[in-house]
């Protein structure tokens, strides 16, 4: 493989513009003919390096994940953290929200561009699958399909109507998460990943700001599971932590007074004014 | 340009399967006919005979009435047509339209043919002298035969030339420059009046009939002996409609071209040969109504931004519909998607006999095409894809979050989805912070918590610690929010809208569920109630 000139390894240059030259000019060379050095803009990743890595850097154009997680496992957590990677990157994404469970100040805290980020919120799971297979034929590169808090409305669905969704995103290239408390996709999904498993439940973080002070909800301790990945061996995990952030409803401000806090104005957020009680 | 047996026409444009029968078009208390279909007139059926006549030549004629609906359609389609060739168009009715070609066109040259003839054909020129006016003319037909309404195109100096020269057989005709005269001599006089085929109306009650017969007297029978009388002496005898009678047998127009002002809607009617009580069946018959529109729409590269729907129902009722769109579109099946949702919220009450579709036309979003950057949606397909989903999940169900300023968790906006264009180049995202969500609860699951509550507890904190949340009987959502608090942490108040009559007061908690479940939930002040409102997840 030839180098770069060093011209374009110059630190000045964007870094995703170098790879693209970098990838346009392993195909023109015959170095990389099959493109298997693929450029970051065929991936979605999440951001979290642990997760990443079991993802193999996130997920893939024409890839769809199964996210399997119950109640407070941290899924919509990292369904946020894949909606704002995407989104940051200048790429548009859409949610299919079956629960009706986001919430634009959390989503916008979490660093997703919201302008580019397409909301439905259907109401059935057939609404829901109907909406996913709509999205991924007009172009979305991102579809996240959340199914919502156990248990979900009409039950996992027919395996048929998630093998034609499957068969969309591979169509159209795009990249589909399924985010459902348990098992729904059947044989659809190429990778499933598990989150707080039996052997591994979520822990709740508890912290206290002082000796004295009362406890406060910190976050969450998980951890993410491969399990199912055809081509590999299943078995591979990531330990997860995910933290209330500054900014969000509990957490007051280290330093505030007690009595009444004013938390941090985070761009793009209104300021909450929050005063503990007592 | 003209349109073939335009009634006709008209009819099977929006019944195609028709085409290779036998079909007639009637109108009057009679069922006279006014137009057949060639294999009709195979079999010997004329215009003018009756309906009743007709069945006795061809048995198995199809017959149809007159519709005004499918005509006023079938000429704005050709009024359409026109305008993509001519910014100038005249409406002529029944099938006619006249374009104004000048500086369209070169002008007409190499009519050797011009002078010596006596015949309308000689004058013109020959198809094969290399003009322009030809493949012009051969591209209207063109426009006019995909459209499903077949007919002639005749160019000429004024309207009464170029009527003629569409009237004539081996269409395109082009009528040679200063030539109009010359070609309109030959021809007879009742070519004149608006429909050259047949003699001026006496039903009309107006001038021309006695006009004709008063030519007639005076032993007048060709445009070109009319021609040949002096001006002033048809003025004076004949009046102002002489004159411009006159006028026209010279080859010049009485009148200039008035344009036809482009329109602001599209349309497409239909009449039912019976009345339709099914939705299946009438959404059947609108697609072919809905893909002739979408056609229209894209021929003009416009979209639609709404659709007005207006039945005419038994026995004398209307049944209209508005279908405002999020952006515009020209997707057949999004538009009927659209119908079928918005009929099966409000279905007409009676059968429907008649459907009209109004199109509001808007230009379609445009977008740039990046090199390196990330692949923007085509606006187009992203028209389609929020009406169907818009379509799928009804109103406020679909759009782009928003924040709203506030202090309650549930609240949010949704605003049109309209993403700004992508960068240039792919930006790299930033580390994640692994922020810890919540799933809001919409609308708050109403929950029964028992709270640890003693003298000391309620002098030192207003809301007492939860310690066991159970759901209530009369809550029918699916989540369920239940089960012994292990952990609670607050609480913390929220006040918004003191303002108001019933302002929001709340004290809320995070509390750890001894299934693991990390919730959030608050008791109204006002009203001593619980709620759960959240679940961290």
């Amino acid at each position: 493989m030839t180098s770069l000139p060093a011209a374009l390894t110059d630190s000045q240059w964007p870094r995703s513009l170098v790879r693209q030259i970098r990838r346009g000019r392993d195909l023109v060379s015959g170095d990389d003919p099959a493109g298997i050095h693929e450029v970051e803009a065929d991936v979605f990743a999440t951001r979290l390096a642990g997760v990443d890595r079991l993802l193999d850097g996130g997920i893939r154009r024409g890839q769809t994940i199964e996210l399997v997680g119950p109640r407070s496992s941290g899924r919509f957590s990292l369904v946020l953290e894949l909606l704002a990677g995407a989104t940051e990157s200048g790429e548009s994404a859409a949610l299919v929200d079956l629960g009706d469970h986001f919430d634009p100040q959390a989503a916008a805290r979490a660093g997703v561009v919201l302008e580019r980020l397409l909301w439905a919120r259907p109401r059935r799971l057939k609404q829901a699958l109907g909406s996913a297979e709509v999205l991924i034929g007009g172009g979305f590169p991102l579809v996240v399909l959340d199914l919502g808090l156990p248990p979900v409305p009409d039950g996992r669905g027919k395996e048929s109507a998630w093998l034609r969704l499957r068969r969309a995103a591979d169509d159209h290239q795009a990249a589909l998460l399924i985010a459902t408390p348990y098992r729904a996709g059947g044989t659809a999904p190429q990778k499933v990943l598990d989150l707080g498993s039996r052997t591994s439940p979520v822990r709740a973080l508890w912290a206290r700001a002082a000796p004295r002070s009362p406890r406060l909800l910190d976050g969450l301790a998980t951890r993410l599971e491969l399990a199912k990945s055809r081509g590999e061996r299943p078995g591979a995990a990531a330990d997860v932590e995910l933290r209330v952030l500054t900014g969000s409803l509990r957490r007051p401000l280290p330093g505030a007074p007690s009595r009444q806090t004013e938390n941090r104005h985070v761009a793009g957020t209104p300021v909450e004014v929050l005063r503990r009680a007592g | 340009m003209k349109a073939a047996l335009f009634p006709l026409a008209a009819y099977l444009r929006g019944a195609p399967e028709l085409a290779r029968e036998a079909v007639v078009v009637h109108e009057g208390p009679s069922a006279r006919i006014v137009a057949a279909s060639r294999l009709a007139r195979r079999a010997g059926v004329r215009p003018g005979l009756t309906v009743a006549q007709a069945r006795n030549i061809e048995s198995g004629l199809v017959s149809r009435t007159r519709d005004p609906e499918r005509e006023h359609t079938a000429q704005e389609v050709l009024l359409e047509i026109a305008g993509a060739f001519s910014p100038r168009v005249e409406d002529g009715g029944e099938g006619m339209v006249y374009l104004d070609l000048a500086g369209i066109s070169p002008a007409s040259a190499g009519n050797g043919a011009r002078g010596r003839s006596k015949t309308a054909a000689d004058t013109l020129l020959p198809p094969d002298a290399g003009n322009d006016e030809h493949s012009l003319g051969q591209s209207i037909m063109r426009d006019m035969d995909a459209a499903g309404l077949p007919g002639r195109v005749g160019i000429a100096g004024s309207k009464l030339a170029a009527r003629a020269a569409a009237a004539l057989p081996r269409s395109p005709n082009v009528v040679a420059l200063r030539g109009e005269a010359r070609f309109l001599a030959p021809l007879p006089l009742k070519s004149l009046f608006e429909d050259g085929s047949r003699d001026p109306d006496p039903a009309r009650g107006d001038d021309d009939q006695e006009i004709l017969h008063t030519l007639k007297l005076w032993g007048l029978c060709t445009v070109g002996d009319l021609a040949g009388l002096p001006a002033a002496e048809v003025h004076s005898r004949l009046g102002e409609r002489g004159a411009a009678l006159h006028s026209a047998a010279r080859g010049f127009d009485p009148e200039p071209l008035t344009p036809r002002p482009p329109p602001l809607t599209f349309r497409e009617s239909l009449t039912f040969e019976w009345p339709i009580d099914n939705l299946e069946p009438f959404l059947f018959v609108a697609r072919g109504a809905v893909s002739r529109l979408a056609a229209r729409l894209d021929a003009r590269g416009m979209g639609c931004k709404r659709l007005e729907l207006s039945l005419k129902v038994e026995p004398e009722g209307l049944h209209e519909l508005a279908i405002e769109l999020p952006a515009p579109t020209r997707e057949a099946r999004t538009l009927l998607s659209l119908i079928r949702l918005h009929l099966e919220a409000e279905p007409p009450r009676a059968p429907i006999t008649s459907m009209q579709l109004l199109a509001h036309p808007d230009v379609p979003r445009q977008a740039q095409l990046s090199l390196l950057g990330p692949a923007a949606l085509s606006p187009d397909r992203l028209a389609a894809v929020t009406a169907r989903l818009l379509a799928l999940l009804g109103p406020n169900r679909v759009g782009s979050p928003r924040t709203r300023n506030g202090h309650l968790p549930e609240r949010f906006r949704l605003a049109d989805y309209d993403p700004p264009p992508p960068p240039r180049i792919r930006l790299e995202p930033r580390p994640g912070r692994g922020m810890l969500a919540v799933r809001t609860l919409r609308p708050p699951v109403e929950v029964e918590v028992l709270t640890a509550e003693s003298e000391e507890t309620a002098r030192v904190a207003p809301c007492p610690a939860p310690l066991q949340i159970n759901p209530l009987p009369t809550e029918d959502r699916h989540v369920r929010i239940e089960g012994a608090v292990r952990t609670a942490a607050g609480p913390w108040e929220i006040e918004e809208g003191w303002w108001r009559e019933a302002p929001a007061l709340r004290d809320y908690w995070d509390v750890e569920l001894r299934d693991g479940a990390v919730c959030r939930i608050y008791r109204d002040r006002t009203s001593e109630r619980w709620f759960a409102d959240g679940v961290y997840d």
